[in-house]
């Protein structure tokens, strides 16, 4: 006898998953809700494919490390990956087939990306993204308005406590820059300062002589609140381009401080992440009671250039999937009911499917019976909880239970 | 608002961090009489504490289902994650070490060595920053038998005293890199509840210098 292993045919891949009714439901709402929201503002879809070339990832400056995408090799022997990034193709496209366009230009994305993620740490390799990427200016109102649209987003969603965080990554990298130490101290500086990780940060920078830029990097990391970040700082700091640029941050500060949503906003001076292609301002989004960003963005204007086009552009994306773990741990969230079973006698079924549209047109959800008896359809309707029976034959009987 | 979850890794470090919170005044009645409860109380701190195997701590602020923890650094080079790395406790001092026979020169020749180990992420990253190709074999036991055995060349293990290699014809050939405790942060919890966390990590940075401050008069 053989026996054909397929033992794998009854599961979903790890970090992947079925999305069932209640959760299909709200995932889409969210993304309606999102759309929406960009729409209103001037912002067109695009979608790219979900299987790239890897190159577009692997640009000289702005590189997914290769190990946490899903490769593949095409006929042709070359190496293809499932989408690990919207904003990477996006700047493909807008250097290519909309080079020619006037700016700015206003694109949202409503997608997939996909990640390979350690094993066993209950995180999900497939994720449902929708953000917005305003491209070709660069400018202050540019940021302003992305702020303000990443902070409507996540207000519209409903999730009262939310919170963001802005910072800029400039002035990390300004201080950096007067430092003399190696390629790889800069980095190791910068992972401790991401990391929070006070003490190392200390011992590593108590090595080098003293000056302004040291003094901040030792604190950059503690430097996350209100408005009392900018006041330390500036009394430490007099190089001209970094106070320029916490000027800069303060005045976005302020802005966002005038929608009336300024205890929801906070400033994180030690946001430092190396994966980024950002180059300016960075963003993040969070919710109460979920423990990663589920909103991040910034501003990226080095990242155009490697596809051939000089364009700045900022940009966020929301992290569908954790904003509907968000809201399904928070709210209820119910299907919508079937009011009514509507049975009839085989000769009378295309009346009865009649009836249906004509309750559909009335808005009133319904579910054909395909019992074969009428006892069979009333037992139905009680164990699914439907209240009315219609019975179809010459006329229509109603039937309250 | 809820109470900050404190997860702790059971054992050694939890008795260390149990005498911290002492020492800072908390009450710690609950900790020290837990029987078999998994979820204890700080009343008078609004705190909650978790006791949980080191690795498990990480897994739990990652997620943010706790808000801090205490763990050895010697669980944060093998697993990583995301969290922030705050305070260095000073407590649960030991070291990775690379070890094997006495007398052995474990660099010696060009034949590719084999590493017996429970912590294969750290000597992986060991190696590679030596440029050296090794096997590596995982062992959950007592590591410490199998260059003894005859399966590996050395060991990277962590070494307290070293009073176990000693005993057992090994020495240590180099030292990888220093472990003790430290306090770890989900990145969530840490803004979203600023105050109290940075109450929380102020009190215990205090504890921790006062305590190095000691130490050096000794």
């Amino acid at each position: 006898m053989i026996i054909i292993m397929e033992k794998n045919k009854l599961v979903t891949p790890e970090g992947t998953k079925d999305y069932l009714f209640e959760e299909a439901v709200l995932r889409k709402k969210i993304e309606t809700k999102l759309r929406d929201a960009f729409e209103l503002r001037g912002y067109h879809e695009v979608v790219t494919p979900g299987l790239e070339f890897m190159d577009v990832f692997t640009t000289i400056e702005n590189s997914i490390p290769v190990e946490q995408m899903y490769k593949l090799v095409d006929p042709k022997g070359r190496l293809m990956v499932l989408r690990p990034d919207s904003t990477m193709p996006i700047a493909r496209l807008c250097a290519t087939r909309l080079k020619q366009e006037y700016v700015p230009l206003r694109l949202y994305y409503n997608q997939a990306v996909f990640s390979v993620n350690q094993s066993l740490r209950g995180r999900s390799d497939e994720i449902m993204q929708t953000g917005i990427e305003l491209i070709g200016v660069s400018n202050k109102k540019a940021d302003i308005e992305v702020l303000v649209t990443a902070m409507k987003a996540l207000q519209n969603l409903g999730i009262d406590r939310f919170r963001m965080e802005i910072g800029h990554i400039g002035i990390f990298n300004s201080l950096i820059s007067g430092l003399k130490v190696s390629p790889e101290e800069k980095e190791s500086i910068r992972f401790l300062i991401q990391s929070k990780n006070y003490p190392a940060l200390q011992d590593v920078l108590n090595g080098l002589p003293y000056s302004e830029e040291v003094a901040v990097l030792k604190i950059l990391p503690r430097l996350f609140g209100g408005q009392e970040v900018f006041e330390k700082v500036e009394s430490m700091v007099k190089d001209p381009s970094i106070l320029e640029l916490l000027q800069y941050l303060k005045e976005l500060y302020q802005s966002l401080a005038m929608l009336g949503l300024k205890e929801k906003i906070t400033v994180d001076l030690g946001i430092v992440n190396r994966t980024d292609y950002y180059t300016g301002i960075v963003f993040k989004g969070y919710v109460e009671g979920y423990g990663e960003e589920i909103l991040s963005g910034g501003r990226y204007d080095s990242l155009l250039q490697e596809f051939g086009k000089d364009w700045g552009a900022v940009g966020f994306g929301v992290n569908v999937d954790s904003a509907v773990n968000a809201l399904l741990s928070a709210k209820d969230h119910k299907l919508r009911p079937i009011s009514v079973l509507v049975y009839s006698e085989p000769e009378y079924q295309m009346a009865a499917l009649e009836h249906v549209e004509s309750l559909a047109d009335q808005g009133i959800v319904s579910e054909y019976s395909l019992a074969d008896t009428q006892e069979e359809a009333v037992f139905y309707a009680g164990e699914k909880g439907i209240t009315r029976i219609d019975l179809v034959g010459e006329t229509v009987k109603i039937i309250n239970r | 608002m809820r109470p900050i979850r404190i997860a702790l890794t059971k054992g050694r470090l939890e008795k260390d961090t149990v005498r911290l919170f002492e020492q800072l005044g908390f009450d710690c009645e609950q900790l020290h009489n837990k029987g078999r409860k998994l979820i204890l109380e700080i009343p008078d701190a609004n705190l909650e504490i978790v006791l949980a195997k080191a690795a498990d701590v990480i897994t739990y602020i990652e997620h943010g289902v706790c808000d801090m923890g205490v763990v050895g650094k010697d669980t944060i080079l093998e697993y990583g994650g995301t969290f922030f790395e705050v305070v260095d406790l000073g407590f649960g001092r030991c070291k990775f070490a690379l070890a094997g026979k006495k007398g052995g020169d474990f660099y010696a020749g060009y034949t590719e060595k084999t590493i017996a180990t429970k912590y294969p992420n750290v000597t992986r990253s060991f190696f590679e920053s030596k440029g050296m190709d090794v096997k590596i074999v995982k062992i959950e036991g007592s590591v410490e038998l199998a260059p003894l055995l005859g399966l590996s060349d050395a060991i990277v293990d962590i070494v307290e005293t070293g009073s176990t290699l000693r005993e057992n014809g090994l020495e240590v050939y180099e030292d990888v890199t220093d472990i003790s405790a430290r306090l770890i942060v989900n990145t969530v919890s840490l803004k979203l509840y600023k105050k109290e966390m940075e109450q929380i990590i102020g009190l215990i940075e205090k504890a921790v210098a006062g305590c190095g401050k000691d130490g050096n008069n000794d």
